[in-house]
Protein backbone atom coordinates (compact mmCIF):
# COMPACT_ATOMS: atom_id res chain seq x y z
CA UNK A 1 0.00 0.00 0.00
CA UNK A 2 2.65 2.18 0.98
CA UNK A 3 4.74 1.23 -1.84
CA UNK A 4 1.84 2.04 -4.46
CA UNK A 5 1.55 5.28 -3.11
CA UNK A 6 5.15 6.39 -2.92
CA UNK A 7 5.29 4.73 -6.62
CA UNK A 8 1.90 6.81 -7.75
CA UNK A 9 4.11 9.39 -6.45
CA UNK A 10 7.11 9.37 -7.91
CA UNK A 11 5.33 8.69 -11.17
CA UNK A 12 3.40 11.90 -11.07
CA UNK A 13 6.18 13.89 -10.52
CA UNK A 14 8.15 12.29 -13.04
CA UNK A 15 5.27 13.05 -15.49
CA UNK A 16 5.31 16.57 -14.77
CA UNK A 17 9.17 16.58 -15.66
CA UNK A 18 8.71 18.32 -18.55
CA UNK A 19 10.98 18.52 -21.22
CA UNK A 20 10.54 21.95 -23.65
CA UNK A 21 13.18 20.30 -26.28
CA UNK A 22 13.81 22.00 -29.85
CA UNK A 23 11.58 19.54 -31.67
CA UNK A 24 12.45 20.65 -34.93
CA UNK A 25 15.58 21.87 -36.29
CA UNK A 26 14.01 23.93 -39.03
CA UNK A 27 16.05 25.67 -41.15
CA UNK A 28 15.36 29.03 -38.73
CA UNK A 29 16.75 27.23 -35.84
CA UNK A 30 20.07 25.55 -37.25
CA UNK A 31 20.82 28.49 -38.64
CA UNK A 32 20.39 30.23 -35.45
CA UNK A 33 22.44 27.65 -33.55
CA UNK A 34 25.32 27.10 -36.21
CA UNK A 35 25.83 31.32 -36.49
CA UNK A 36 25.95 30.85 -32.48
CA UNK A 37 28.35 28.19 -32.55
CA UNK A 38 30.49 30.44 -34.92
CA UNK A 39 30.58 33.23 -33.15
CA UNK A 40 30.68 31.84 -29.85
CA UNK A 41 34.87 32.50 -29.19
CA UNK A 42 34.55 35.80 -30.63
CA UNK A 43 31.64 36.59 -27.77
CA UNK A 44 33.64 34.68 -25.19
CA UNK A 45 36.68 37.10 -25.46
CA UNK A 46 34.27 40.54 -25.67
CA UNK A 47 32.95 39.29 -22.83
CA UNK A 48 36.28 38.27 -20.88
CA UNK A 49 37.29 42.29 -21.53
CA UNK A 50 34.34 43.46 -20.51
CA UNK A 51 32.51 44.53 -23.42
CA UNK A 52 29.84 42.78 -23.64
CA UNK A 53 27.47 41.63 -20.78
CA UNK A 54 24.82 39.26 -20.39
CA UNK A 55 21.54 41.09 -19.55
CA UNK A 56 19.12 39.72 -17.64
CA UNK A 57 16.40 38.93 -20.27
CA UNK A 58 18.60 36.67 -21.99
CA UNK A 59 20.15 38.73 -24.69
CA UNK A 60 23.82 40.50 -24.71
CA UNK A 61 24.77 43.95 -24.38
CA UNK A 62 27.53 45.93 -25.91
CA UNK A 63 28.97 47.90 -22.85
CA UNK A 64 31.45 49.61 -25.18
CA UNK A 65 33.18 48.64 -28.52
CA UNK A 66 32.50 49.69 -31.66
CA UNK A 67 30.21 49.36 -34.80
CA UNK A 68 31.79 45.57 -35.28
CA UNK A 69 30.81 44.80 -31.92
CA UNK A 70 27.53 46.23 -31.90
CA UNK A 71 26.75 44.11 -35.29
CA UNK A 72 27.93 41.00 -33.40
CA UNK A 73 25.72 41.78 -30.67
CA UNK A 74 22.54 42.57 -32.54
CA UNK A 75 23.41 39.18 -34.27
CA UNK A 76 23.50 37.15 -31.28
CA UNK A 77 20.40 38.41 -30.14
CA UNK A 78 18.50 38.23 -33.03
CA UNK A 79 19.65 34.24 -33.31
CA UNK A 80 18.61 33.67 -29.78
CA UNK A 81 15.34 35.13 -30.22
CA UNK A 82 14.61 32.61 -32.76
CA UNK A 83 15.86 29.82 -30.31
CA UNK A 84 13.53 31.03 -27.97
CA UNK A 85 10.58 31.47 -29.81
CA UNK A 86 11.15 28.07 -31.74
CA UNK A 87 11.32 26.57 -27.95
CA UNK A 88 7.86 28.56 -26.94
CA UNK A 89 6.14 27.30 -30.20
CA UNK A 90 7.60 23.78 -30.87
CA UNK A 91 6.23 23.12 -27.03
CA UNK A 92 3.06 24.92 -27.43
CA UNK A 93 3.63 27.43 -24.43
CA UNK A 94 1.99 30.28 -25.80
CA UNK A 95 3.10 33.65 -26.90
CA UNK A 96 3.42 35.28 -22.91
CA UNK A 97 5.78 32.23 -22.29
CA UNK A 98 8.44 34.03 -24.00
CA UNK A 99 9.57 36.00 -20.95
CA UNK A 100 9.37 32.94 -19.05
CA UNK A 101 12.14 31.28 -21.44
CA UNK A 102 14.31 34.53 -21.98
CA UNK A 103 14.43 34.53 -17.73
CA UNK A 104 15.38 31.04 -17.90
CA UNK A 105 18.04 31.47 -20.80
CA UNK A 106 19.16 34.67 -18.41
CA UNK A 107 19.64 32.74 -15.73
CA UNK A 108 21.74 30.00 -17.30
CA UNK A 109 24.11 32.17 -18.84
CA UNK A 110 24.74 34.14 -15.81
CA UNK A 111 25.44 30.48 -13.84
CA UNK A 112 27.20 29.90 -16.83
CA UNK A 113 29.20 32.64 -17.08
CA UNK A 114 33.10 33.32 -16.02
CA UNK A 115 34.69 35.19 -13.49
CA UNK A 116 34.96 38.68 -14.52
CA UNK A 117 32.04 38.90 -16.88
CA UNK A 118 29.69 41.29 -16.47
CA UNK A 119 26.06 40.20 -16.06
CA UNK A 120 22.92 42.13 -15.24
CA UNK A 121 21.35 41.79 -11.92
CA UNK A 122 17.32 41.44 -11.38
CA UNK A 123 17.20 45.42 -10.63
CA UNK A 124 19.21 46.47 -14.15
CA UNK A 125 22.48 46.86 -12.52
CA UNK A 126 25.49 45.69 -14.45
CA UNK A 127 28.29 43.83 -11.90
CA UNK A 128 31.39 41.72 -12.50
CA UNK A 129 30.46 38.09 -11.68
CA UNK B 1 -68.36 39.03 -21.49
CA UNK B 2 -67.49 42.10 -22.98
CA UNK B 3 -65.61 43.09 -20.06
CA UNK B 4 -64.14 39.55 -20.02
CA UNK B 5 -62.76 40.23 -23.75
CA UNK B 6 -61.32 43.23 -23.20
CA UNK B 7 -59.68 41.58 -20.02
CA UNK B 8 -58.60 38.67 -22.53
CA UNK B 9 -57.19 41.31 -25.12
CA UNK B 10 -55.48 43.27 -22.71
CA UNK B 11 -53.66 40.48 -21.13
CA UNK B 12 -53.01 39.12 -24.77
CA UNK B 13 -51.40 42.64 -25.80
CA UNK B 14 -49.51 42.89 -22.06
CA UNK B 15 -48.26 39.03 -23.10
CA UNK B 16 -47.04 39.91 -26.72
CA UNK B 17 -45.36 42.87 -25.28
CA UNK B 18 -43.46 40.68 -22.98
CA UNK B 19 -42.57 38.34 -25.09
CA UNK B 20 -41.16 41.01 -28.06
CA UNK B 21 -39.34 42.16 -24.86
CA UNK B 22 -37.64 38.87 -24.17
CA UNK B 23 -36.69 38.60 -27.87
CA UNK B 24 -32.76 37.48 -27.64
CA UNK B 25 -30.58 39.27 -30.29
CA UNK B 26 -27.68 37.41 -31.07
CA UNK B 27 -24.60 39.71 -30.09
CA UNK B 28 -21.05 40.09 -32.60
CA UNK B 29 -20.12 37.91 -35.32
CA UNK B 30 -20.45 34.39 -35.36
CA UNK B 31 -18.08 34.01 -37.36
CA UNK B 32 -15.68 35.96 -35.15
CA UNK B 33 -12.90 33.03 -33.82
CA UNK B 34 -12.71 32.74 -29.70
CA UNK B 35 -9.63 33.74 -27.57
CA UNK B 36 -9.36 31.53 -24.99
CA UNK B 37 -6.49 32.17 -22.54
CA UNK B 38 -5.34 28.93 -20.81
CA UNK B 39 -3.61 29.14 -18.33
CA UNK B 40 0.03 27.09 -18.90
CA UNK B 41 2.06 25.82 -16.01
CA UNK B 42 5.93 25.63 -17.36
CA UNK B 43 8.16 23.28 -15.51
CA UNK B 44 11.22 25.77 -14.84
CA UNK B 45 13.21 22.80 -14.18
CA UNK B 46 12.94 21.53 -17.39
CA UNK B 47 13.24 24.23 -18.86
CA UNK B 48 16.54 25.44 -17.77
CA UNK B 49 17.78 21.92 -18.39
CA UNK B 50 16.74 22.75 -22.19
CA UNK B 51 18.71 25.90 -21.64
CA UNK B 52 21.79 24.68 -20.27
CA UNK B 53 21.96 21.64 -23.24
CA UNK B 54 21.47 24.33 -25.92
CA UNK B 55 24.08 26.56 -24.31
CA UNK B 56 26.62 23.65 -23.82
CA UNK B 57 25.64 22.71 -27.42
CA UNK B 58 26.56 26.60 -28.32
CA UNK B 59 29.88 26.73 -26.62
CA UNK B 60 31.46 23.64 -27.95
CA UNK B 61 30.81 21.29 -24.59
Amino acid sequence: MIMSVLFMGLMSTAAFAQSYDIKEMTPAVTSALEARKARFSELKTLKAEGIVGETNQGYVEALGGDKATAKLVAMENKDRRAIYEAIVTQNDLGASALVTVEGVFAKVQRDKANAGEKVQDASGNWISK
Amino acid sequence: MEGRMLRYCCLMIVLAGFLAGCTVKAVGDPNRPITINAHITIDINGLQKTASSIEDMVSGK
